[in-house]
């Protein structure tokens, strides 16, 4: 056989194969609508078999009803079901083996696989799915596993704290992320302390304002001494985080910091001030705002403009707006 | 010299000609095969998109980077306000939408002012980067998220231009007037940027065509496949290109088109780069192209990335008129584009771009079309003439129709696999058809076609027309 023979064997052999797994996948998708309504039949005996089992009525326990169908049916019913009622469903997951799956699957060699479960694990949220991802998060190898997992631990709120969070994750070898200040604020009402002292450790500035940032999502307001000692930082990153916080705990204590910064040196932090007198809602900054109309920064001009159209809108009041611009 | 010796040197140069043809055919199509491969191991260990991750985001949405929508339109009367309603009911945190009427001649901003409220507005643009005059700004008294920038006519680089001018936000997310986005669209294509350090330069979906769908109020209510078969000979190119060759591309991080339907790019970085150019018909390629240029002429670390989901819906002429003006212009865009960055071909300077992806669009674009289509005339003449074996006529025939095949109906296996956006089984089948046949017929109208396109370029035509469209819902 010479080269072009082989060519053409080799050419027609990757072709039928190819054919074949295409018709393959359009028969298991005929396969697949033919048994839509027989399908959907089972789901609803499933789900009606659930709730009546939850409720403690007598129910139907078909065999033939697979594990991946009777976790289906469960991840709808559990968003509907409260207390007393879920705490039963959840232990009733546990007899039929259906958690034993999901956490067999949480071991699976893919990763993909791994974040799937994790996305299981998170929303049924009973005490075995919280250890679990704990140890995902704690001992897995992929790093984007242990990251799905601390956003599992973020939603269900049963992050650790924050220090052992930045450690697991390697937060501090690299630049912060927007994914990384979301799971610090996520931890921020739980840990406020715990973060208030990682603030005195040793800490780029980076990280430094991302971790101040999230203290302004810890709903505290003993944060505001400390956020008003920040407030004279040298590094206008700082700055700029403490108004953002500031902005966020929503509190009147805060309206002398943020009045302040409106005449900071650095725009950037000027900004974050307009925004937060916004966000507060400070009709006593209308004066200084209306000043700022001419600031040498385009940006700064910008946001002031925005930052009085919401004071007006807030306050009804736009006669002295017009009077004056 | 006599006739023998001219017989001996025509039949070496004819056969020289059959060899080089080949060659090149097999190279395009082992790439094609090589990047299915890719896209196979993509799609199968990547993580898919959940519910459950936003619900971070929806927590702190103050986290996802603010979008501008900037969509140009000329002469929509009909249809614009339909498709604003559409872009402004997009899930983001926080987008805002900026509309250019780029000198349309009927009443398409009439109808914007009158239905969204709109009033004067004396709005600063940021970087002027058009070439053309703004003739007003607008803003909406009942939707603080949109903008209407008035322009004298220019085409669409330099409405889009206009746009990113007047855009405030850190991204900005460029698309056609006709282009449907997916209500998560947005956000999804955005997600990227929550994991990034700061490399992250622009993101490109997956576009697929919206022939045959149901549409309505500018937003897909049904996924469908058009009655015409050249449509759906689209739709398997629209699959192959996105779901294979781009997300192939993206993985190697040598991404070098993001479509004009949909895209989303660092504003700076759009900035820095003067926008996209007027004097060419492929801006959205020499755009892209001119990104990795300046980023790896400034030694800066950097990533285009790739969201395989589709998140556009796009309309593809319907007529073979329509199909000949978009891929000459498509043709000649690419040639343009390599003629002005031509010093980055085989340029180590340029890393992968220069080395890898740059020839793969010489290949791809200059010596393909015309290589297989002298191919299909030249070894069937050289066989039958004796000039060379039969069974590389035949091998070129299987290299090129029978592999081509081949890859259509993967891509279709891939997307059945991992998407499954294609409505039934019966449509599936129906675009299997249509992979197999397109080979035979539509493939070689296709490479006439961008023919054309290489004839323009080498006459400078710098005229545009526009693809005429049945439009959408009106099938």
């Amino acid at each position: 056989m010479n080269v072009y023979q082989n060519v053409i064997i080799g050419t027609a052999v990757l072709a039928t194969s190819i054919m074949l797994v295409f018709m393959l996948l359009v028969f298991r998708r005929y396969l697949s609508e033919r048994a839509d309504a027989k399908r959907d039949q089972i789901d609803r005996a499933i789900t009606k078999s659930y709730l009546r089992r939850v409720a403690g009525y007598p129910y139907d326990n078909a065999k033939s009803w697979t594990k991946a169908r009777r976790l289906s049916a469960i991840m709808r019913i559990l968003p509907l079901l409260r207390g007393g009622e879920r705490e039963r469903l959840l232990q009733i997951v546990e007899l039929d083996g259906v958690m034993g799956s999901i956490l067999r699957r949480s071991h699976s060699l893919r990763e993909a696989e791994r974040v799937t479960a994790i996305r299981h694990l998170q929303r049924i949220r009973s005490e075995v799915c919280i250890g679990r991802l704990r140890e995902l998060l704690a001992r897995d190898p992929s790093p984007r596993v242990q990251l799905e997992a601390a956003f599992a631990l973020a939603a269900s709120e049963s992050l650790p704290p924050p220090r052992e969070t930045m450690r697991i994750l390697g937060m501090l070898d690299r630049p912060p992320k927007r994914i990384d200040v979301a799971l610090l604020r996520a931890t921020a009402p739980h840990y406020r302390e715990q973060m208030v002292l990682l603030l005195e450790g040793d800490l780029s500035r980076q990280w430094r304002a991302k971790i101040i940032d999230s203290l302004g999502w810890s709903g505290d307001m003993r944060v505001l001494p400390f956020l008003e000692r920040s407030a004279n930082d040298l590094d206008p990153e700082i700055r700029c985080a403490v108004l953002r916080a500031s902005a966020k705990l929503n509190h009147p204590g805060a309206a002398e910091l943020v009045l302040r910064a409106l005449k900071d040196r650095e725009d950037a932090v000027r900004i974050q001030a307009v925004n937060a007198c916004a966000t507060l809602g400070l009709k006593e900054a209308t004066g200084t705002l209306l000043q700022m109309r001419h600031d040498e920064q385009l940006w700064v001009r910008l946001r002031v403009d925005q930052a009085l159209r919401k004071l007006s809108t807030r306050s009804q009041e736009p006669a002295q707006l017009r009077a004056v611009g | 010299m006599n006739i023998e010796t001219l017989k001996i040197v025509a039949a070496d140069i004819i056969l020289w000609i059959a060899f080089a043809c080949f060659l090149v055919v097999a190279l395009r199509n082992s790439i094609s095969l090589l990047q299915l491969a890719i896209a196979g191991w993509v799609f199968s260990t990547r993580i898919e998109p959940s519910e459950s991750a936003r619900e971070l985001w929806r927590r702190y949405a103050d986290l996802a980077l603010p979008v501008s929508v900037i969509a140009p339109a000329f002469n929509e009367e009909l249809s614009i306000v339909q498709s604003v309603k559409a872009l402004l009911a997009l899930e983001h945190p926080d987008h805002e939408i900026i509309v250019v009427n780029d000198g349309s001649a009927d009443s398409t901003l009439d109808v914007l002012i009158e239905a969204f409220d709109m009033e004067p507005a004396d709005l600063p643009q940021l970087a002027e980067l058009q070439k053309t005059r703004i003739l007003g700004t607008y803003s909406s008294r009942r939707f603080a998220n949109l903008l209407v920038v008035d322009k004298e006519n220019g085409r669409k680089a330099d409405a889009v231009n206009a746009g990113i001018g007047f855009a405030r936000t850190p991204l900005i997310c460029i698309i056609d007037a006709d282009s449907i986005i997916e209500t998560d669209g947005l956000l999804r294509a955005s997600e990227p940027f929550m994991f990034d350090d700061g490399k992250l330069v622009a993101v490109g979906g997956a576009v697929r065509i919206a022939n045959g769908c149901t549409i309505k109020g500018g937003a897909l209510q049904k996924i469908g496949i058009s009655k015409g078969m050249l449509p759906r000979f689209q739709v398997v190119e629209y699959l192959r290109a996105f779901l294979m060759a781009r997300v192939a591309h993206a993985h190697t991080n040598t991404l070098m088109l993001i479509s004009g339907a949909f895209g989303l790019f660092r504003r700076s970085t759009l900035i820095e780069v003067g926008g996209y150019r007027h004097d060419t018909v492929g801006e959205d390629l020499e755009l892209v192209v001119r990104l990795h240029r300046h980023m790896r002429e400034q030694n800066r670390d950097y990533q285009i990335a790739f969201v395989p989901d589709i998140v556009c819906w796009t309309e593809a002429p319907a007529e073979l008129g329509g199909l000949d003006n978009q891929r000459g212009r498509w043709q000649q865009g690419a040639m343009e584009t390599l003629q002005r960055h031509r010093r980055m071909i085989f340029n180590p300077r340029y890393g992968r771009i220069g080395m890898l992806a740059m020839p793969q669009i010489v290949l791809e674009d200059i010596l393909g079309p015309p290589a297989e289509l002298a191919g299909y005339l030249v070894l069937p003449a050289a066989a039958l003439l004796g000039l060379l074996s039969p069974w590389m006529a035949l091998a070129f025939f299987f290299v090129s129709v029978v592999f081509g095949c081949a890859l259509s109906v993967g891509t279709l296996a891939l997307e059945e696999k991992q998407l499954r956006r294609t409505p039934s089984a019966r449509d599936l089948t129906k675009l299997g058809i249509a992979a197999v046949v397109e080979n035979f017929g539509y493939r070689q109208i296709n490479l006439w076609y961008r023919l054309g396109g290489i004839k323009r370029f080498f006459r400078n035509d710098t005229t545009w027309a526009a693809v005429p469209r049945v439009g959408l819902g009106n099938e």
